[in-house]
């Protein structure tokens, strides 16, 4: 079993300590580097071309979702975890654009750190329970308020497919497999989608699907 | 003065009626004298002329009478003699007294000597003493009449006296008037100059406490940055690390030790709990959202803050805000945005709020409108509507809230989007 090579990226030493050792409870998961900024996590992650770098937000010279964004944009195939102690949508917008894939809160990272690291690890996006659940608290509190109605319900049943697996960060190619279509056919589907929801980018999608509970 | 004039005025009239009814009085009796004189030759002359000694008699008698009014005209005029007349008068009176003297022996005449002599005696006594008296009485009247223009003379001399001071008066009274406004002018002249110096000096103190206030809002806005960096990542990040260690002993503890698991939840509990207090508490000073994210962001998160955590529900308009924003613009805008839902939150009942941010090339416009109770904002303009008027006022913008009870409230700002000076001083003085 090929093991999963990590890179610990935060600035306070003891917070390093605690999640190597949640990491180290499981086998297959190896912790082989830490940085304490965001610098130190780039040149690691060009460096060693780790599966999963966990990444804190507040590091100094390069905070944490710039070096996810700088990651992200050397097409590694590494996958960034961020850290966070923000439970609201702003931040979790700016790490999905910066090409994040998981995002976890750091009051529950002891429990969910090993599920967000696999997840991540087979191509999913992965979110910490208690972040969707305001998620979708904040989105259906503005539906009742607002009194809009609920733009899910306009979609054909397969672009609720078709939004599950963008969601799920699957690329075109995989989800024209999936759905027996055309590539072609699935960006008009996701044209389609993205208009009928009024969203303007995949990360926005993302967000849209968290908050209806499609995806964690 | 006025007074003054009014009484000359009144002394030239009296002298002026006077005149003239000593005038008039003394020509009625001269007159009369005339007459009189005039009436006695007649009767002197219908005596003589009288053969009937009956209607001789009755001529003397009339001549007696008229003699004897000629006599009180006399006194009468004597009384009132003036010094000019006592010559014409004395030769007037002399003459008379002649006059009636050389009649005395006609008039003893019997009828044959009255035909005999009477009409020698008047041609040759008689009419000229008569005229003689009467031409004496016309002299003095000529003084009367002499009196009188002088007396006009005197009046119109008085008048044009009266006039010349009244010029002089009129002048002099200019003249004071000139000096008067002169004096006030200097005066009031010298009070402006006080009185701008004086607004100068309220001025300058007044912008001193304005660059004082925006001292102040900055520097609290820097310790607030630093306390809130402080909590969040020093104590934020302790706490999370407290928490990953209580989950890693928990992960090693023999599955048994029931005690031991219980107390250890226990402290996570609290840990988390502190986590959480800790994150409000540096949310609250300053929310790093902020700076992290952008104004927008950070509106939108108190936006949903407050209607997770109230009855509120918040509603957040936002244009894109230009990247460049100076922090201080930031602040503003997200500390007037805080401060409003603060207020509409504990004091107006709100249900709604509304929040608007929009912006041109030169101004960037932020609205605020509530459903709540509203109130007088005269009245009750608390410290928070207060602070927000000083950082609006010190970016040079304009801050307006339009409320009355019962019709909610909407408050109104903008700021201009050109740098200012005193903004780069400002920034300056802190850092």
């Amino acid at each position: 079993m090929m093991s999963v090579r990590i890179v610990l990226a935060d600035d306070h030493t003891i917070m390093r300590h605690g999640l190597r050792l949640v990491l180290n409870r499981e086998p297959d998961f190896e912790v082989i580097g830490e940085a304490s900024n965001g610098r130190e996590a780039i040149d690691l992650a060009i460096r060693e071309n780790p599966d999963v770098v966990v990444m804190d937000i507040a590091m100094p010279l390069l905070n944490g979702i710039e070096a996810a964004r700088r990651i992200h944009e050397e097409r590694l195939k590494t996958a960034v975890v961020i850290l966070s102690m923000h439970s609201d949508e702003g931040y979790i917008l700016k790490a999905l654009r910066a090409g994040a894939r998981g995002y976890l809160l750091k009051d529950s990272a002891e429990t969910d750190l090993i599920q967000a690291i696999r997840a991540v690890c087979s191509g999913k996006a992965f979110f910490s329970p208690a972040v969707s659940k305001v998620l979708a608290d904040d989105y259906l509190r503005q539906m009742r308020q607002q009194g809009v109605e609920d733009t899910y319900d306009l979609l054909t049943p397969r672009e609720r497919e078709l939004l599950q697996l963008v969601a799920e960060l699957k690329s075109t190619k995989d989800i024209a497999n999936l759905l027996g279509l055309s590539p072609h056919t699935v960006d008009t589907h996701r044209g389609n989608l993205m208009q009928k929801l009024n969203v303007h980018s995949i990360p926005e999608l993302i967000l849209y699907a968290v908050r209806k509970g499609i995806i964690t | 003065m006025g007074l003054n004039s009014l009484s000359v005025l009144g002394e030239i009239q009296a002298r002026n009626q006077h005149i003239r009814e000593d005038y008039f009085n003394r020509d009625r009796i001269l007159e009369q004298l005339r007459s009189d004189i005039f009436l006695s030759g007649t009767y002197v002359r219908d005596l003589l002329l009288e053969q009937d000694p009956k209607q001789a008699d009755l001529h003397r008698v009339e001549l007696q009478k008229t003699r004897s009014r000629i006599a009180s005209n006399i006194g009468a005029y004597q009384r009132e003699l003036r010094p000019q007349e006592r010559k014409p008068f004395h030769e007037f009176t002399t003459e008379l007294d002649a006059y009636f003297n050389s009649l005395q022996p006609a008039l003893e005449w019997n009828a044959a000597q009255r035909q005999e002599y009477g009409y020698a005696f008047m041609k040759n006594s008689l009419l000229p003493r008569r005229m003689m008296i009467v031409h004496l009485a016309d002299k003095i009247s000529e003084v009367n009449q002499r009196q009188l223009d002088a007396g006009n003379l005197q009046i119109a001399n008085l008048f044009s006296g009266f006039r010349r001071s009244l010029i002089g008066l009129l002048i002099l009274m200019l003249l004071c008037g000139i000096v008067l406004a002169t004096l006030s002018m200097r005066r009031i002249l010298r009070l402006e100059k006080i009185s701008a110096a004086r607004f100068g000096e309220v001025e300058r103190a007044r912008e001193a406490l304005q660059d004082l206030s925006a001292r102040l809002i900055a520097v609290q806005e820097s310790e607030r940055r630093s306390l809130s960096r402080e909590l969040h990542d020093e104590v934020g990040q302790s706490l999370s690390a407290i928490l990953l260690g209580i989950g890693n002993v928990a992960a090693v503890l023999p599955k048994q030790d029931s005690s031991a698991r219980a107390q250890l939840q226990e402290l996570r509990r609290l840990a988390e709990t502190t986590v959480a207090v800790v994150r409000d508490m540096s949310l609250l000073l300053r929310p790093s959202m902020l700076d992290d994210l952008g104004l927008i962001p950070a509106v939108q998160w108190q936006a949903r803050e407050v209607s997770r955590t109230s009855n509120v529900y918040v509603q957040v308009h936002a244009d894109p805000i230009p990247e460049d924003l100076p922090d201080e613009h930031k602040t503003c805008i997200y500390r007037i945005v805080q401060e409003a839902l603060r207020n509409a939150v504990r004091h107006a009942q709100a249900k709604t709020v509304r929040v608007r941010l929009s912006h041109d090339a030169e101004r960037l416009a932020l609205t605020i409108q509530d459903d709540g109770q509203g109130f007088v904002p005269e009245r009750e303009k608390g410290l928070g509507l207060l602070g927000i008027q000083e950082r609006v006022t010190h970016l040079r913008g304009t801050f307006s809230v339009a409320s009355n009870l019962g019709e909610g409230t909407l408050i109104r700002v903008e700021l201009p989007l050109v740098l200012q000076r005193s903004t780069e001083d400002a920034f300056h003085t802190i850092s």
